[in-house]
């Protein structure tokens, strides 16, 4: 079983991942912002973070670089509510991104996207 | 490739027997050019790894018309070496190897490989290329900001099947700027792969390859300035340069067969040097939609038989009803593009056709993809060109199971 780590600092959204990942067979852990993120990574293993973009203490964006930086091959997908971040270079060093939304068909077909590239190579 | 180099020729005024740190420039008849980038490489690598060794190599290809001059006058705080390969023997990947072979016997660490003949560079490309080596990484390729029709063979081949074949996104897999450390310098003399075309345009393309494919951790590293060629580039390269470029893709395809057929989707790289302030815009880069439009017409009466021999049926005919569509309504679909990459791919190895009439057939085809690129971005930014180029290489991931099938 997969662990998925995800990292939003709206609680509405870390349910409803949440709920609708350990559905579909994931463990599901969450964490409401960047600090500590990366001891986080490192003591619970996850085998994939799904990374909000904006959150209100943190830039997505610049965690995504530390937890590249620090977890080489592990799979990030970003999470945002605007597409506008694709601006930014730093965010070429996701796996995938995915526009929030109450239907998570496009983020559950990341994952499994994702987590198949890791497990091939 | 064993560890003997193509050295002719070597000068090393100041006896440099030791440096941790190398920038090599490779060149052939650059006596206009080569001062910029050895003077940038000597301040870059001042400014930024003041603490260690470093010498900068051109290695040359027995120019004629003073570079080796040019390059030594220079001046600089940091010492040079000026190595060539001998009288006839030109290429960019034999310059490379020169320089590899003389980073190992000099014990370096790190290997900054810039081009002789680009303007926009700055002391911080050696810091952006270096820095990441110095974190741990095995291999830097650079990211320009580029303009969206310069790089074509990169954003229209080589990056989306790379890609899509080993895995790992390198944006600019054919840079020509780009950082190494020393424990792939061993990879790089001793790998089977070499041979001719690698020690010419092949090189850039064999060289992140083999570092993708030696799964070490491969850094992208922002330069800061756009790319700026002193000599004009055409959008589609010269005949042998395309070759090589491709023909070294297919075999290199051919010899890491058990590590592709594994891969599934692709990954991405670290990112380096990004916050560095405002990035510059490139310069324009003209196309002339007839020429093209003209040349994939030609192609129909060059190799219509050649095509018909080996692409399946419907991508022929797919192919035929491109042909009839006027200029302006141009379009070259990506799905029939990917299989049409794949198919050349399987009839590269198979040795279907006679290799290099192959390559040379890819060029009228590769000429209209090239043309519906350009025509679908018209009106785009060089971001979102960049996200359709994105989407072509989902596209390329998608149609894996058709290289499987025709392999």
């Amino acid at each position: 079983m997969a662990k998925i780590l995800v990292v939003d600092d709206e609680e509405h959204i870390r349910l409803l991942y949440s709920e609708e990942l350990k559905e579909e067979g994931y463990d599901v852990i969450t964490a409401e912002g960047g600090h500590g993120l990366l001891e986080r990574i490192e003591q619970d293993k996850p085998d994939l973070v799904v990374l909000d973009i904006k959150m209100v203490d943190y830039d997505g964006l610049d965690l995504l670089q530390d937890i590249r930086n620090k977890f080489y091959d592990l799979p990030v997908i970003l999470s945002t509510a605007y597409d506008t971040f694709k601006e930014d270079m730093k965010s070429i060093a996701a796996d995938f991104y995915v526009v929030k939304s109450f239907d998570l068909t496009e983020l559950k077909k990341k994952i499994q996207m994702a987590l198949e590239a890791r497990d091939a190579s | 490739m064993n560890e003997t180099s193509m050295l002719a020729f070597e000068e090393n005024p100041e006896q440099v027997e030791q440096a941790d740190w190398v920038v090599g420039i490779p060149s052939h008849n650059n006596v206009d050019s080569i001062t910029h980038p050895t003077a940038q490489a000597a301040q870059g690598l001042i400014d930024h790894f003041g603490d260690k060794n470093s010498v900068v190599i051109n290695c040359d290809n027995h120019s004629e018309d003073g570079t080796k001059e040019a390059f030594l006058q220079t001046p600089s705080e940091v010492p040079k070496i000026y190595l060539s390969t001998p009288p006839g023997v030109v290429g960019r990947g034999y310059s490379l190897r020169n320089l590899i072979v003389k980073a190992v016997e000099l014990q370096a660490q790190a290997v900054i490989v810039l081009d002789a003949d680009i303007e926009g560079i700055t002391p911080q490309w050696i810091k952006n290329l270096g820095e990441p080596i110095s974190a741990g990484f095995g291999f830097v390729a650079p990211l320009y900001v580029r303009h969206k029709y310069d790089g074509a063979v990169a954003n229209g081949i080589v990056y989306p099947l790379t890609r899509a074949l080993y895995g790992r996104r390198v944006r600019q897999p054919i840079g020509g700027d780009f950082a190494f450390a020393a424990n792939l310098a061993e990879t790089y003399l001793n790998h089977p792969s070499w041979n001719d075309m690698v020690g010419q345009f092949g090189v850039d393309i064999w060289m992140t390859t083999l570092a993708i494919c030696q799964g070490i951790p491969i850094c992208q590293s922002f330069v800061g300035k756009p790319k700026i060629y002193q000599n004009d580039r055409n959008i589609v390269p010269s005949g042998p340069v395309f070759s090589q470029v491709v023909g070294t893709l297919l075999n290199l395809m051919i010899h890491f067969q058990d590590f592709w057929e594994r891969v599934k989707w692709s990954k991405p790289t670290a990112i380096y040097g990004f916050g560095m302030g405002e990035v510059e815009t490139p310069a324009s880069f003209d196309i002339a939609d007839d020429e093209l439009h003209q040349v994939f017409i030609q192609g129909f009466a060059q190799y219509k038989q050649l095509w018909e021999s080996f692409l399946e049926n419907n991508i022929y005919n797919k192919l035929g009803e491109i042909r009839e569509l006027p200029l302006a309504h141009f379009s070259f679909p990506s799905e029939i593009w990917a299989r049409i990459l794949y198919s050349y791919s399987a009839a590269y190895k198979n040795e279907v056709v006679e290799r290099e009439s192959l390559l040379q057939s890819l060029v009228p085809l590769f000429v209209g993809k090239t043309l519906s690129y350009a025509k679908k971005t018209e009106r785009m930014s060089i971001q979102q060109a960049e996200e359709y180029i994105e989407n072509e290489c989902m596209i390329f991931e998608e149609a894996k199971p058709y290289l499987l099938s025709k392999w």
